[in-house]
């Protein structure tokens, strides 16, 4: 009975891995023998794998990629600096939160990509246009969820640690700062994927370096199989970044029980 | 007076944030009047009021119409692929141990990463016309959709499944009577993300290989510095953004109400 | 005959005064509402004193009085003698909802009020765990909130109260989370503790039955604007068990309470706050 409590334990580890490696499978087998092989509109995985092999171990993709992670850690920073400050003081001061909440939430709720085009023409192209983009869009999430965090803070926590004599210092480190911490934490992770579109954007639109310029540019000289290599590095990038995360979450809020918000 | 008071006082976070706003857009119109524009910056400056005015030429002319019809179809098409796809994939997957944990994988790496990327390929696939922006409509819209559906069918109370169960219900009017009505407050929800990812696709998708809708609009616009036309475009988007997910906003306070906790959103 | 109902004479002696505290609320855009109205009593050091009325009659706010978080529009509240200016070592409050710290381990929040004093790291530790085995949760101190049941949070709730040693303990309806095998079980434990600590408690209960059972004085109130109503003494012998619950004596205290109280039930203090 080993095999079956083995596959009872990990189904789903079992199962998923067999439709990926199946999916891979007969995409080989399809391009291969089934459907011709028209280079400038398929490929298929092995030839993707030698593209793979060649672009990121000998080839320039990890440049590009620093130079996406350059602009990207630039703009995200900015948007923790700022965001977070904000978001909590729009939560702890009322007032200021009723001024300012329309507003950022007209903003966040508008395609601010839609000012991509404009953001290259101010700021030309290259690392500041890019980080600029990657602000903006990301700061958002920050500023909103530090907001939502403070302001859902136990009323009856602050009376407690009121009750002992505790003074503003010991609220804010006791109380507000742990409740808000999970929000922040989640508000990161929104953040993230929002600033992987700017930084997409800003490389597909106006950029001479980057991975997102790095598979236009494939696109552009139909070179598929390079094409999905880069593909691949970014969606395995944002996977490790995006379940870092969630792994981040899990650690510094297990007293949370979220539902999934992905 | 003490009635304007209490009148200010009952409405007095309306009062601020629209107010903020108001503030806001009076001063930027003022901004060339307050401060001199040096000739380099008044290319990408502009005020509200042309703004106004670059709109309203746009629509006179109708410069503007064939863009919007060709936004909103692409729109609408990928969003309604969106729904027909991402929905009932989410109900299977739901239900479905064995189908869960096979598509599972597929949906966690698409989800984290940014569907854009597949632009180029979807170009090179598609072309440059209306077909690849809807399919990044599609591809970015479906999701919120597949993922909320899937987590509203399983957070669906055991209790109400067993209950309608030992009425001898199958697998179908099981559904129907008892999963489906407790999702609607998450797929709500994700067509409220899904709207917003939808509106992302359209914008960028037009702005690489189009030649037709707001995106391209806006493209070409900042490339030869009609940053007013630009604007137009950009305020299109938001203003049709803010509706649409003021809308669902309120279909899902209403649609809630009966509920104890609320579907996560965000 | 178990009980005797009197006016009371204000005492010198007594450890807690309040007299003439009236306090009003003003919520937003709304009518003012008056939540005290003169309400005068008196505790003396180390008794148990239970404060029954109906709901709105004010009696939690009277709690928060006493602990310094609200202050009244006018009247007095002393201890021993000073006026109460705001939240001192010598009361502490145990909170129907728990009011415990989800974020930390249970030691970690009984030594919440500690830390807040400034005692150092290794007394805060033995005076929690000390107090941790006497509410009977040895064993678990490092565990989390959300893996507690009620009856085992408010322990936690009580122990936290306790850590500072003061001399007056509030409980605000410290039993109502809980169901009514917990709550009888924690109603024991805590005449026990009482017992051994001889802390002068305040004790806000909805439950005629736990006041009658557990206090040295039941006090009820009207509805709001509340007042005393009326002060009934319990003369049942300590220490109490669960037998004398059945006897007739305590029947007749419950009738008593039930009769002073049940005029102030009507339809009109019964709805809303």
């Amino acid at each position: 009975m080993g095999i079956k409590a083995i596959y009872q334990e990990h189904y789903r580890l079992i199962l998923g891995s067999a439709s990926v490696l199946g999916l891979i499978l007969v995409w080989e087998l399809m391009l291969t023998f089934l459907i011709p092989l028209n280079p400038f509109f398929f490929t298929k995985p092995s030839l993707i794998a030698v593209a793979f092999k060649e672009q990121v171990i000998y080839g320039a993709l990890w440049g590009d990629l620093a130079v996406s992670s350059k602009a990207f850690l630039w703009g995200f920073s900015f948007a923790v600096l700022l965001g977070i400050p904000l978001g909590a003081f729009m939560g702890w001061r009322r007032r200021a939160g009723y001024t300012l909440d329309p507003f950022f939430t007209a903003l966040y709720a508008s395609p601010l990509v839609a000012l991509a085009p404009l953001i290259i023409v101010v700021f030309g192209v290259g690392l500041l246009a890019k980080s600029v983009l990657v602000f903006a869009l990301s700061v958002f999430p920050f500023i909103f969820n530090t907001f939502a965090g403070v302001r859902s803070t136990d009323p009856l926590l602050i009376n407690v640690v009121r009750s002992f004599g505790g003074g503003e210092k010991d609220l804010y480190f006791k109380v507000i700062f742990p409740t808000t911490l999970p929000y922040i934490i989640a508000g990161a992770r929104i953040a993230l994927g929002r600033g992987l579109v700017g930084i997409i954007v800003g490389e597909f639109y106006a950029a001479s370096e980057g991975i997102g310029f790095a598979i236009s540019r494939f696109g552009d000289t139909y070179r598929l199989p390079e094409m999905f290599a880069g593909i691949f590095v970014l969606m395995i990038a944002a996977v490790v970044l995006t379940e870092g995360m969630r792994k981040l979450e899990a650690v510094l809020a297990p007293w949370r029980t979220t539902e999934e918000s992905r | 007076m003490n009635r304007l008071a209490n009148f200010y006082s009952e409405k007095e976070a309306h009062i601020l944030g629209a107010g903020f706003i108001l503030l806001l857009i009076v001063l930027w119109e003022l901004i060339p009047h307050l401060l001199t524009v040096s000739k380099g910056m008044s290319l990408f400056f502009t005020t509200p009021l042309r703004v106004i005015e670059a709109g309203y030429q746009l629509i006179v002319e109708n410069k503007i119409q064939e863009h919007f019809y060709a936004s909103a179809i692409e729109f609408l098409l990928g969003l309604g692929l969106a729904i027909i796809v991402g929905l009932p994939l989410g109900l299977i997957m739901g239900r479905s141990r064995l189908l869960d944990a096979m598509i599972d994988p597929f949906v966690t790496v698409f989800n984290a990463t940014p569907r854009l990327i597949f632009l180029p390929l979807f170009i090179l696939w598609f072309g440059i016309g209306m077909w690849s922006k809807i399919m990044i409509v599609f591809v970015g819209a479906v999701f919120p959709l597949l993922i909320n559906t899937y987590e509203g069918v399983k957070n669906v109370d055991r209790v109400l499944v067993n209950v309608v169960r030992s009425f001898g219900a199958n697998e179908w009017q099981t559904m129907k009577i008892v999963v489906l009505p407790n999702s609607v407050p998450y797929i709500v929800a994700g067509l409220r993300l899904a709207i917003g990812r939808a509106v992302l696709g359209v914008v960028v998708g037009e702005f690489f290989g189009a030649s037709k809708g707001l995106g391209f609009m806006i493209a070409t616009a900042a490339t030869n510095y009609k940053v007013d036309v630009v604007f137009v475009g950009v305020a299109i988007f938001m203003g049709l953004s803010l509706i649409l997910t003021m809308a669902v906003k309120k279909i899902e306070s209403n649609l809630a109400r009966w509920r104890p906790e609320e579907a996560k959103t965000f | 005959m178990g009980w005797v109902s009197k006016n009371w004479t204000l005492m010198s002696s007594s450890f807690i005064q309040a007299r003439n505290v009236t306090l009003s609320f003003k919520p937003k855009s709304r009518e003012p509402v008056t939540a005290l109205n003169n309400f005068t009593i008196e505790v003396t050091k180390g008794e148990f004193v239970s404060i029954v009325g109906p709901s709105g009659c004010g009696k939690s706010t009277f709690l928060n009085v006493v602990l310094g978080l609200i202050k009244p529009d006018t009247g007095e509240i002393r201890l021993n003698g000073t006026p109460i200016k705001g939240p001192g070592q010598e009361r502490a409050m145990v909170f129907q909802e728990f009011g415990l710290l989800p974020w930390r381990t249970v030691a970690a929040n009984v030594e919440l009020g500690l830390e807040l004093k400034g005692v150092p790291a290794a007394e805060r530790v033995n005076r929690a765990t000390a107090l941790i085995r006497l509410v009977g949760l040895a064993g678990f101190e490092r565990h989390y909130p959300h893996e507690l049941s009620g009856g085992m949070k408010q322990r936690v709730g009580l122990a936290r109260a306790l850590a500072t040693e003061p001399e007056v303990l509030l409980m605000d309806e410290p039993f109502a989370a809980l169901d009514a095998q917990t709550r009888d079980l924690m109603q024991a434990e805590l005449l026990q503790i009482w017992e051994r600590t001889q802390k002068t408690v305040l004790f806000v209960t909805h439950s005629i039955e736990e006041a009658a059972y557990l206090s040295d004085r039941v006090i009820v109130m009207t509805a709001r604007p509340g007042r005393t109503k009326s002060i009934l003494k319990v003369n049942l012998p300590r220490p109490r068990d669960y037998e004398m619950r059945l006897c007739a004596q305590f029947n007749d205290i419950k009738a008593d309470i039930w009769n002073t109280l049940k005029d102030e039930l009507s339809a009109r203090s019964l709805d809303g706050h």
